[in-house]
């Protein structure tokens, strides 16, 4: 079973964006990408490498933009009107029950974006077929995808 | 030599939200409130200011002959005879946003602020140079929303341009809510708008259909005595001022009897 590690040293820095970003605006970076807030509906993060929102994430994002699909999104509160990773675009499910108010992980496993909650142990990149320890009674919930 | 006014542009970025309506009604009130102000109408080609506040028959020339040299700012402001200190400068009809540069509405609004403790600029709707040149002279901002989901992403979006431009932080004002509409959760109430939108609140207008009256009869719903939406506006005026003014009561009912079921309700739920 392969398993796709990035090396600890990455040759392109992350991005720290502080604030919203609000409606209009687009964050595009060739690395990871962090929000120091929340990424409001209408706003967008285009990232090759990594997402995480420290915040509400209600916009759309797209992780993994240059092909990468064992990139992640991590939110505080993720509520993306469409989260894509490489080529896998994704939208939340159809019934509005609400969205979970812990921190989640979305992430593509079997040929799916899968939401799972975010603890200690998900913090660590793994590929595709490396199976996360999913602690905390959260539940993966597939999204709907597509390829 | 008075003292410098402030220009303050009223903008939303969706149309039909309130924008008019607002500007109209805090200048009248600021008016009443003892100031000298000024209303500018920066919808150069779709002008409303002027019906909104009756005045349409008096106007004579308006801001684009103004900055294209034509006549001085002096000729062209319109003295609104029922409110001491209250001048409107109207938009042209027959020319678009194109007349006009940001720069000159800057010039404009500097000349304006000699002269008036407030110059109120109503801004189109939209993203393009009609909102360009609207916020060009403006200190501050109030944006105007509906607690509607296409309405805060577009005051969002507006919100936005405006930090950019590096204008001190707008101020909103929540317009036409329907308290019973946010209890049935038809609606979205306040904290979800400022949840998004994440800006002070300076007023909450609720819905109100005397404001189709007022704005057809152009008489300015601060000086109707029923009006629930002018007393919003009359707050919000004070507000503008410095004055620490609570929030009124949403509620469309409030007689006793209402009050009273609410109450009963509440206990018994």
């Amino acid at each position: 079973m392969s398993r796709r590690v990035r090396p600890p040293e990455c040759d392109r820095p992350a991005l720290l964006v502080r604030g919203t970003v609000r409606s209009g605006r687009q964050v595009r970076h060739n690395g990871d990408v962090v929000v120091l807030g929340d990424v409001n509906p209408g706003g967008q993060i285009v990232a090759a490498g990594d997402v995480a929102v420290m915040g509400t994430l209600r916009g759309t994002v797209h992780a993994g933009a240059t092909g990468d699909h064992s990139a992640v999104v991590a939110a505080f509160r993720l509520c993306p009107t469409q989260l894509r990773i490489a080529s896998y675009v994704s939208r939340p499910p159809e019934d509005p029950g609400g969205h979970p108010e812990y921190p989640e992980l979305a992430l593509v496993r079997d040929g799916v974006v899968v939401v799972q909650p975010l603890t200690s142990g998900t913090l660590t990149r793994s590929g595709p077929d490396e199976t996360l320890p999913d602690r905390g009674g959260g539940q993966r919930k597939p999204l709907i995808g597509k390829q | 030599m008075r003292q410098p006014g402030q220009v303050i542009v009223i903008t939303s970025g969706k149309g039909g939200v309130g924008k008019t309506t607002a500007c109209a009604n805090i200048a009248t009130a600021l008016s009443l409130l003892g100031h000298r102000v000024a209303m500018v109408d920066a919808d150069i080609g779709l002008r409303n200011l002027d019906v909104v506040m009756g005045l349409e028959n008096r106007i004579v020339y308006d801001v684009v002959d103004v900055v294209e040299g034509f006549c001085r700012v002096r000729q062209a402001l319109i003295k609104d005879k029922r409110f001491e200190g209250l001048y409107l400068l109207p938009a042209a009809q027959t020319r678009d946003k194109s007349a006009v540069s940001p720069l000159q509405m800057k010039s404009v609004c500097d000349e304006l602020r000699t002269d008036f403790d407030f110059v109120l600029v109503d801004c189109p709707a939209g993203i393009e140079q009609g909102f360009r040149n609207a916020v060009a002279g403006a200190d501050r901002a109030i944006i105007i929303t509906t607690p509607e989901v296409a309405s805060v992403r577009d005051a969002d979006r507006i919100i936005g341009l405006l930090e950019a431009d590096g204008m001190a932080e707008p101020q909103l004002v929540l317009n036409r809510i329907r308290q019973q509409m946010v209890r049935r959760g038809d609606m979205m109430d306040t904290d979800d708008v400022i949840e998004i939108l994440a800006i002070d609140l300076l007023g909450v207008v609720p819905e109100d259909e005397g404001i189709i009256v007022s704005t057809n009869r152009g008489e300015p719903a601060v000086t109707l005595p029923g009006s629930r939406a002018g007393l919003a506006f009359r707050n919000i005026a004070r507000r503008i001022r410095g004055e620490v003014v609570p929030f009124m009561s949403l509620e469309e009912n409030n007689g006793l009897l209402a009050r009273l079921s609410r109450m009963v309700r509440l206990s018994s739920g």
